[in-house]
């Protein structure tokens, strides 16, 4: 059960949780303490007249004490049960993190980034409502109720039994209401959401609406749900009207009715004691607000629960990959890379129906550079993300060193194995810390150099800050040349022994164009290269062609073999030549 | 409180049930002060011993009925005031979304979805809570507040009631204090919560840099500091929530204090009876609520003030395309011509076009081709009306489009966006969206020519499976052969095909044409396209560039030139070759 799994989140916070629940409980204490003294004051020395100097001042003191006392531990007990909440969701935030960083890409591929998003931030802060708004509350409340009972009960047993019966009918009520509320809460809910959506909906979609000149259907529809959603208003209130605050302020008239009357009958037959009376009277007026309280937190606690669910959901999702153990782990020397009948599908379960990839084999040797060309949808970029190991292989091998790819660790691989993503993705921060990352072996200097290495420093330096010139969200402040050299940059920093490019299809400016070309053909030498191009004159050079279509290799050689062969490469060369007229 | 001024004339439109919501509520703070009364009636009973059984029963019972009665009561002042609320709710939703169907598809490109729904939903929501709870509050703070103090100092004590209240103004003080104090760390949490979300939307969209790096432990250590720094504000703001409950207890606590203490004293003097405290004490209990709720108020009041200017701001936007006087709602139709137009974007000073002239005749096809941001689209958005020419004029069938009315010209076109929008609803209903009362085999007939029937056959619903979330996923492809469907089911005089066939394949894109074709035979059809080959056809070809036309005639005259047309459509020829793998 949800609830459960979230509670056990309170575990290591047990110390805590019990200091905070023994303040709650001494603050209660003294809370309900007051009543008492007033009704030994009323007893022993205002009816019967007598002043003892000394006991008053004793009673005055304790009952202005407790006060003191209550609210201190009021506060404390407030301040601590918030402090847990406020540690357990992020802890559950941590995981959820962490869970989600150790996922493999097809579950980025399948949901969307802002649900994700709202996975990790929204979600737990609802139920951080639950912890600190609902839980705490329950409790709290619960522990309140209990004491007044108590307290009543110590003042006079007989009465106390009697109001008793008001418990069943509290019970009775929050039954009824819970009930009766899931249903209407439903409804009030579901016209909601009917509402925003149709809202959305039209919005989004207006300039149809009014080329087709829907206008008055879809304010007719419109005025539909929005007195959907008031009727259901509507009941909501009548059931709030009924069942929350009216309903008990009612009970608390009966239970004044039930109290005048046992002590106007006892008084009948006998004298009784008026402060005990004053104090029934008291606990009773505090008797309910704590009711009134939980009931409307009750409400809240559904939401909050569905939120729950949420996030449990993608912390069970299991398409995480399994981290090889670092220890162990074979090093990558000299760089070779072999496909072995690679065939991949992103979608698993499609038979390789859907396959992407079919039957891909080709060898890079240490140092050479290999060169993926085809249209959009060949696969060519597939390629780059398996060796990456962003997807699993599942069928074929693919081998570094003569080592499957699976059996070196993370550490290893990413180390040396660099990527230049097709879109230059920056973080928020500035130039030296986008190229260095978190590497704790990088230093300033090495910033600098593989700025230098890549042609980038000549634009970092004429920046107002140079290389700690703050970059804004996805760096916007610059072109994308720019943000495509600092990746580079950042991949050449760490000085990997295989490279794969994806090279970048955006047009990228003038300028940088130049800066770049250069740049691609230094960082090539000496490494082995994986290079999807979409440009043909960018990998002329290469040891190996492979041109890709459907997922398949159609053809294969160096640049001069494939002019020759007259095939597709011919004729993408040939287009992209006429192109360039 | 302007902010009541400002909705005067709903209250006024609603008066009914403002006024006998106000009337019931007023009338309920006066009963309220009869239970504390009958109370006092039976404490001195009690104390004097001269209660009898009758006596018992007949305050017991009085005291029931006021219970039931103000039960009764408050189901009636709420249902009207709340109910009222609801009301105004729904008139300025309703409002607010009829004014969203008149406004231009500029205001919808210069707005962002989010913030209109926002001003829909949770402002109005907001104006909504000054009008009920708002009202509530004031009314009955007012009311009780005052009816409780009259009742403790002219029927009890005046004395005691001064004394009693001295501690009140410095928990009004302190309240207020501290509400200040929270709202600051409140932004602050705010923001470290906001800090928290930015971090994450980076993180999940740079996944894959963060996984080519191994970046992942490093991404989790600055999570870690960020949610510590939400929990460092979020403890700040605690601290001084947590202050309010005890605070608020214990000034009550010293209140009850004083009541009692002084209270006794007249109580030993015989100016007060033991009722009669018990009686003080019991409204002293009545006046913490007002107190409070009116501090919450300016809070109510100052939210739905934001809220009301925001929606009202949005309900004084003008409709940009105004139509002149003496227009005509004859439906246009007939030779499409652009005569001299020239238009140049408001507010900007770069014309997107200088004099172009064009004629289509009925039953031809025109082609509009150029690179992006030639002004393909815009072409089309100024025979519609979303702008009016800058200068020159548009004509269809001899009449200026400024001269029919705009619901005439809509009327006349049938418009395939070039971002294809479908509704939620079934596939039928979105082909029949502006014919609602199309018969199924319109609709098919038009599905057909799009050439998605067969596909929609292959649904499981057929044509009445669902689009969108709850339904299937179209393909983009899919999508836009459907909305080509929805437009031709209008049989509109002039059909305009935005780059609506580019998720098309070459294959069905061909289809598509010669359907076109044979249906239209007698009407226009204007197509712009990036793929050069869904324009091969058309009668006449323009090529704009620069806000001009810089090629014009038919594929066989243009491919005799040397121009853009002839180089781009030789280009697209080779790279469809390769698409199709060179065979």
């Amino acid at each position: 059960m949800v609830i459960w799994r979230l509670l056990r989140y309170l575990k290591p916070h047990s110390q805590a949780l019990s200091t905070a629940s023994v303040i709650l409980l001494l603050a209660t204490l003294a809370d309900v303490l007051g009543p008492i003294l007033v009704r030994i004051f009323f007893d022993h020395h205002l009816v019967p007249r007598s002043f003892d100097r000394q006991a008053l001042i004793l009673l005055g003191g304790g009952y202005l004490g407790l006060l003191i006392i209550s609210a201190g531990l009021q506060y404390r007990q407030l301040v601590d049960f918030n402090q847990i909440a406020l540690k357990v969701i992020q802890q559950l935030r941590i995981d959820i993190f962490d869970h989600v960083q150790h996922l493999g890409l097809e579950v980025f591929d399948k949901i969307p980034t802002g649900a994700l998003v709202s996975r990790i931030t929204n979600d737990t802060e609802a139920i951080k409502e639950l912890f600190v708004g609902v839980l705490a509350a329950l409790v709290q409340n619960f522990v309140l109720l209990i004491g007044i009972f108590i307290a009543m009960f110590s003042l006079d047993v007989r009465l106390a039994t009697f109001c008793l019966v008001l418990l069943p009918a509290v019970f009775c009520l929050i039954y009824a209401y819970r009930k009766i509320s899931t249903k209407i809460y439903r409804t009030l809910r579901k016209e909601l959401s009917h509402l925003n959506s149709k809202l959305n909906e039209s919005i989004q979609g207006m300039t149809i609406v009014q080329a087709m000149r829907q206008e008055k259907r879809f304010r007719e529809e419109f005025s539909a749900i929005n007195n959907a959603y008031y009727r259901a208003s509507i009941a909501n209130i009548r059931l709030e009207s009924l069942f929350v605050r009216p309903a008990v302020d009612l009970l608390y008239t009966f239970a004044l009715v039930l109290v005048l009357n046992f002590f106007g009958f006892q008084s009948l037959h006998g004298s009784i004691q008026i402060g005990v009376l004053y104090a029934f009277i008291n606990y009773l007026d505090r008797f309910f607000e704590p009711v009134n309280t939980m009931m409307q937190r009750l409400s809240q606690f559904q939401q909050s629960l569905v939120a729950a669910e949420r996030v449990f959901e993608l912390l069970d999702d299991t398409h995480a990959i399994k981290a090889v153990n670092a220890l162990g782990s074979p090093s990558i020397l000299n760089g070779q890379i072999e496909f072995k009948d690679v065939s991949f599908s992103y979608d698993a379960s499609s038979d390789g129906r859907s396959d992407v990839l079919k039957d891909i084999c080709f060898t890079a040797y240490p140092g050479q550079t290999v060169a993926l060309v085809g249209h959009t949808g060949s696969g060519k970029s597939t390629v780059a993300n398996l060796l990456m190991r962003f997807y699993p292989v599942t069928r074929g091998e693919i081998l570094i060193d003569g080592v499957a790819l699976s059996k070196f660790s993370d550490e290893e691989l990413r180390s040396k194995v660099g990527l230049v993503a097709q879109d230059p993705f920056l973080f928020v921060g500035d130039i030296a810390k986008n190229i260095a990352l978190s590497r704790l072996t990088v230093r300033a200097k090495d910033v600098r150099e593989a700025a230098a290495f890549v042609q980038a420093d000549e634009f970092i330096r004429k920046l107002p800050h140079g290389f700690e010139e703050p970059i804004g969200e996805r760096g916007a402040t610059l072109s994308s040349g720019q943000r495509q050299l600092i990746c580079f940059a950042r991949t050449m920093v760490g000085n990997p022994k295989i490279l794969v490019l994806d090279e970048a299809t955006a047009s990228v400016d003038t300028e940088t164009e130049e800066a770049i070309q250069t740049a691609l053909g230094k960082m090539r030498q000496g490494r082995t290269t994986i290079a999807i191009a979409h440009r043909l004159s960018t990998i002329q050079d290469a040891d190996l062609i492979l041109v890709l279509h459907n997922g398949k290799i159609v053809e294969r050689g160096t640049h001069g073999e494939l002019l020759l062969a007259e095939g597709l490469y011919h004729k993408m060369f040939m287009m992209q030549q006429g192109a360039m007229e | 409180m302007l902010l009541f001024k400002d909705l005067m004339w709903f209250f006024k439109l609603e008066k009914k049930s403002y006024g006998l919501g106000i009337l019931v509520l007023v009338f309920v703070a006066l009963i309220n002060l009869f239970p504390p009364y009958a109370v006092r009636v039976i404490v001195d009973g009690v104390d004097k011993g001269n209660l009898t059984q009758g006596i018992l029963l007949q305050w017991s019972l009085l005291l029931l009925a006021a219970g039931f009665l103000v039960y009764g009561l408050r189901y009636v002042w709420r249902l009207m005031i709340f109910g009222a609320s609801s009301r105004l709710e729904r008139l300025l939703r309703k409002q607010l979304f009829e004014h969203f169907t008149y406004l231009s598809p500029q205001f919808y490109q210069e707005h962002r979805t989010g913030d209109l729904m926002a001003h829909a939903t949770n402002d109005i929501q907001a104006i909504e809570m000054t009008a009920g709870l708002g009202v509530l509050t004031s009314v009955d703070s007012l009311t009780t507040g005052s009816l409780v103090i009259f009742s403790m100092a002219f029927f009890i004590s005046w004395k005691l009631t001064l004394i009693t209240l001295l501690p009140m103004p410095l928990m009004a003080w302190l309240t207020s204090y501290y509400g200040t104090m929270l709202h600051r760390r409140f932004h602050k949490a705010q923001s470290a919560f906001s800090d928290l979300n930015d971090k994450v939307l980076e993180n999940i969209s740079g996944v894959r840099v963060i996984k080519t790096f191994g970046e992942e432990e490093a991404e989790i250590e600055a999570f870690r500091t960020l949610s510590a720094d939400i929990v460092e504000k979020n403890i700040a703001v605690a601290k001084v929530d947590a202050l309010f409950e005890p605070t608020i207890q214990l000034i009550i606590g010293i209140s009850f204090f004083l009541a009692l203490a002084f209270g006794a004293l007249e109580v030993v003097n015989e100016r007060l009876t033991f009722g009669q405290l018990t009686q003080f004490t019991i409204y002293l209990g009545q006046f913490i609520w007002p107190m409070l709720a009116f501090g919450w108020l300016f809070n109510i009041l100052e939210r739905g003030r934001a809220s009301y200017d925001r929606v009202n701001t949005l309900l004084n936007i003008k409709h940009e395309i105004v139509e002149r006087e003496g227009v005509t709602d004859q439906v246009p139709s007939g030779k499409v011509v652009y005569q001299k137009a020239s238009f140049t974007y408001p507010g900007t000073h770069q014309p997107i076009f200088k004099e172009i002239d064009v004629v289509v005749y009925p039953g031809q096809t025109l082609g509009i081709v150029g690179k992006t941001g030639s002004g393909k689209t815009t072409f089309f958005r100024l025979l519609m009306r979303e702008f009016d020419l800058s200068e020159g004029d548009l004509r269809i069938g001899g009449l200026s489009i400024y001269e029919v009315t705009l619901g005439a010209l809509r009327a006349a076109i049938g418009y395939v966006p070039q971002d294809h929008f479908l509704f939620s609803t079934s596939i039928a209903e979105n082909i029949a969206f502006g014919k609602p009362e199309a018969t199924l085999a319109e609709i098919q007939a038009v599905a057909s020519i799009a050439a998605i029937h067969a596909d929609i056959l292959g649904f499981e619903e057929k044509y009445a499976t669902l689009v969108g979330d709850r339904g299937v996923t179209l393909s983009g492809g899919q999508k836009q052969r459907i909305s080509i469907a929805r437009a031709l089911l209008l049989e509109p005089e002039i059909l305009i095909l935005d780059d609506s066939l580019s998720a098309v394949d070459a294959k069905t894109e061909k289809a598509i044409l010669r359907g076109l074709k044979e249906k239209r035979s007698h009407k226009t059809t204007l197509i712009s396209s990036h793929r050069l080959s869904a324009i091969e056809h058309a009668d006449l070809i323009i090529v704009l560039q620069n806000g001009r036309i810089t090629e014009r005639g038919t594929h066989a005259e243009l491919m005799a030139g040397k121009g853009w047309y002839a180089s781009t459509y030789r280009s697209q020829q080779l790279e469809s070759l390769i698409e199709e793998g060179g065979v």
